[in-house]
């Protein structure tokens, strides 16, 4: 159910490669292109067939390649910051409308991003060194963490839209008890009638649930397929 | 030789008592560790001896004291000056290796034992000792007791100096000021110079037509007045070759003092760094437990952050002096030192380290950190980062106990981005613990109201909390990684026992507030029993 998107990225470094992989995994459609012939050899041993050679100055070049293939997304994942940040531009200058997603190592760069035009930035630190405060000072949490998030790949979260006329439209989460009876666990949700803000359920409000709002769960993939099926979402 | 043999037995008797070097080593240190927790108080009293007895000494120069604070300043503190005194040219050094090292020559080389060169030996340390300038300071401290003679009351002041002792931050003072000998002897030789001519010359004018220069003495004081540009003008020159002279010597005068504010200055910012070190380094050492990060870098940055939110503490370590200044501005404990090197860790006692994270840009410079720890401590805990998938078997091979990659972590959450933006915005606020939301450890108390009961029976909707799953510790694992078995959402008839951990979701009061619950079940059944 879960939408295949066209993607070229930008950059087979250390971050690249580890994104590629990702997105690859999850059954998107990964197109690398690299200034650097060895990042692209790397790349190809990888696995990876779509592969460009691309001078990211050349604006008719990467005119060309958007043009021709389309893409839904652009993910600037080149170790170094201020290519992507000028990479951010120039596809914002070439095509107004086109997503972008970038990585960045510092707030600073993230900001520039953002004001560049970048859908979305992810500062590569955060999760990390957050994670090590864990493994310091909460290892059980870490664990837990690690476990949910890269180790256990029958563990997986999702967020599900709510269908309309489902068994969920219209019912209050409290009376649910998802673990118990889906053996999923729901940890928030975007309640239209509230904004678009997500909220934990652990903030004690009540939602009433209705057609529209989007709940993230947790929970074993199987478990997870069921409940999607038992909402009539699943492919 | 029977003396001699007694001495030697003795100095061996010495040597071998464990209770007379337990002694030395008490006393050594309340006198001279500075990271000996009871010198404080060692040092406090002093302060109030010598402030208290300089009170009196200035108070008895007008009126008649009592008499109990005459005899509280003639005998008690006199008395602690001179314990003080004797002890610390005890502590200063061992006669009795002395002796022991004269005695292992003597054999070695087979001559005889001579009485007179050890003493000699001896002599010559503890006069090492006498003559060193604080111990003269300590000597004349003493001598203010004896009223008989009132000129010795001038060694007040000596009382006053003793203060340099017990305040670490004078003692800087002259150390900075000490590092510029040099430049310092050369200014006063050169001020010295000045008075000499200038003085002179003013002599040979004046003499006759000056009323207030009537000898060198009167030249050399108006010389040094002008020269400091002080100027009191109780003599001022009269002919016009005075005048010439004091126009030159004022010229002189300004440029002297500014080539002495610039030494001065000079020092200080030279020595600052070191100063500022050693009081950082003090600092950590009164902590109890901290942490040290290696390498201020982004990833570094955002963890100290994190820690200081939780009130964790740490000192960070850089050898980039713009980088460790950016650190103090922020606020945290940061010192300027090359992690790689030896001298980085030399102070520091491992005993209350409770981890070392390497975070450096560079696989090779957090290998070189965590081989350097290693050296100095085999049981601390080490975290590196590592950047290159192929560092991780070299910096476990290098000691590292955990190895953490941004790499991975980044590459996962970018490429659940564009299919669940908002699960992942909610799973990095769980992470950050953005908007109070997080994820917490709840052990489980021998006889809390947790210990024995199943999931179901432990309304977490009531807690405004959800269980993610339970941590269970298997103390038999082989390796530190496989300590925790985590299991995910477990099921309602789940038996929870004592020593597991729960981990659970929720806000920050909801999550104090099941903790501070299991504890106060704990206790209450603990009483009943």
């Amino acid at each position: 159910m879960v939408k295949k998107y066209k993607i070229l990225q930008f950059g087979f470094g250390r971050y690249g490669e580890q994104i590629a992989k990702n997105l690859a995994l999850d059954g998107h459609e990964v197109y690398i292109a690299e200034s650097d012939k060895e990042a692209l050899k790397n790349a190809s041993k990888d696995g990876f067939e779509n592969l460009f050679v691309v001078d990211i100055e050349n604006d008719a070049q990467l005119t060309d390649l958007m043009l021709d293939y389309g893409f839904d997304y652009i993910f600037c994942a080149y170790d170094e910051e201020e290519k992507n940040i000028y990479l951010t531009i120039t596809f914002k200058a070439l095509f107004r409308s086109v997503k972008i997603i970038a990585i960045c190592e510092s707030k600073e760069t993230e900001r520039k991003l953002k004001l560049a035009g970048a859908q979305y930035v992810i500062d590569t630190m955060v999760a990390a060194a957050n994670r090590l405060y864990y493994i310091i000072e909460k290892p059980a949490v870490a664990e837990a963490i690690d476990k949910i998030l890269f180790k256990d790949k029958s563990i997986i979260f999702e967020e599900i839209e709510v269908p309309k006329g489902s068994f969920l439209d219209g019912v209050n989460l409290k009376d649910m008890a998802f673990a118990k009876n889906y053996k999923v666990i729901v940890i928030g949700l975007v309640d239209r009638e509230l904004g678009n803000k997500f909220i934990f359920v652990t903030r004690g409000i009540n939602h009433k649930i209705d057609a529209g709002d989007i709940l993230v769960v947790i929970g074993k993939k199987d478990d997870i397929y069921k409940f999607k099926k038992l909402l009539g979402v699943a492919a | 030789m029977r003396l001699e043999r007694y001495i030697i037995d003795f100095a061996f008797l010495l040597d071998n008592s464990l209770r007379y070097q337990r002694i030395k080593r008490f006393f050594k240190n309340l006198l001279e560790n500075d990271d000996y927790p009871y010198k404080k108080y060692f040092d406090y009293f002093m302060i109030f001896l010598i402030l208290s007895s300089v009170i009196i000494i200035i108070e008895e120069v007008k009126t008649p004291i009592a008499t109990w604070l005459y005899y509280y300043d003639v005998y008690f503190v006199t008395a602690v000056f001179i314990i003080e005194y004797l002890l610390r040219l005890w502590v200063y050094n061992d006669v009795h290796k002395i002796v022991i090292a004269e005695y292992e020559e003597s054999l070695f080389l087979e001559r005889s034992f001579e009485l007179k060169r050890v003493l000699k030996e001896i002599a010559k340390k503890k006069l090492e000792y006498i003559f060193s300038p604080l111990a003269i300071i300590d000597l004349f401290a003493i001598l203010p007791s004896y009223r008989e003679l009132r000129i010795l009351r001038i060694f007040v002041l000596f009382r006053v100096f003793k203060l340099l002792r017990y305040s670490q931050n004078i003692t800087h003072f002259l150390q900075v000021l000490a590092a510029k000998k040099l430049e310092l002897s050369t200014l006063l030789m050169l001020v010295a110079f000045t008075i000499l001519v200038s003085g002179i010359s003013i002599y040979v004018f004046e003499e006759r037509t000056n009323p207030n220069i009537s000898t060198l003495y009167d030249a050399f004081y108006w010389a040094l007045v002008t020269i400091s540009t002080v100027g009191y003008g109780d003599i001022s020159p009269t002919t016009h070759e005075g005048r010439a002279i004091t126009m030159i010597i004022i010229l002189v005068g300004v440029g002297l003092i500014s080539f002495a504010t610039s030494i001065i200055v000079s020092a200080f910012s030279e020595k600052l760094t070191e100063i500022r070190e050693n009081r950082i380094l003090h600092a950590a050492r009164k902590l109890e437990s901290y942490y040290i990060i290696c390498g201020y870098t982004n990833m570094a940055r955002l963890l100290a952050k994190r820690l200081k939110k939780e009130g964790v503490d740490f000192l960070i370590i850089d050898y980039d002096m713009g980088v460790v200044n950016k650190a103090l501005s922020e606020g945290y404990l940061a010192i300027c030192e090359d992690a790689t090197q030896k001298e980085a860790f030399k102070h520091i006692n491992f005993d209350n380290v409770k981890a070392v994270m390497a975070l450096t840009n560079s696989d090779m410079h957090n290998i070189y950190i965590c081989l350097n720890i290693r050296s100095f401590s085999k049981e601390c805990f080490i975290i590196s980062r590592a950047i290159d998938y192929n560092s991780h078997k070299k910096l476990k091979l290098a000691g590292a106990n955990y190895i953490i990659s941004p790499y991975v972590t980044a590459g996962f959450f970018a490429a659940k981005i564009i299919e669940e933006p908002i699960a992942i915005e909610a799973i990095n606020d769980i992470l950050v613990a953005r908007k109070n939301a997080l994820c917490e450890q709840v052990e489980v108390i021998r006889g809390s109201f947790l210990d024995g009961v199943t999931v179901k029976d432990i309304d977490f909707d009531k807690y405004k909390l959800i269980l993610l799953g339970i941590v269970r510790v298997d103390p038999n694992a082989p390796s530190e990684e496989f300590r925790h078995k985590f299991q995910f959402n477990p099921d309602e008839n789940e038996r929870i026992e004592a020593g597991d951990i729960l981990i659970v979701m929720g806000y920050t009061i909801s999550i104090a507030h099941f903790k501070s619950q299991v504890i106060e079940s704990s206790l209450r059944h603990g009483k009943k029993v």
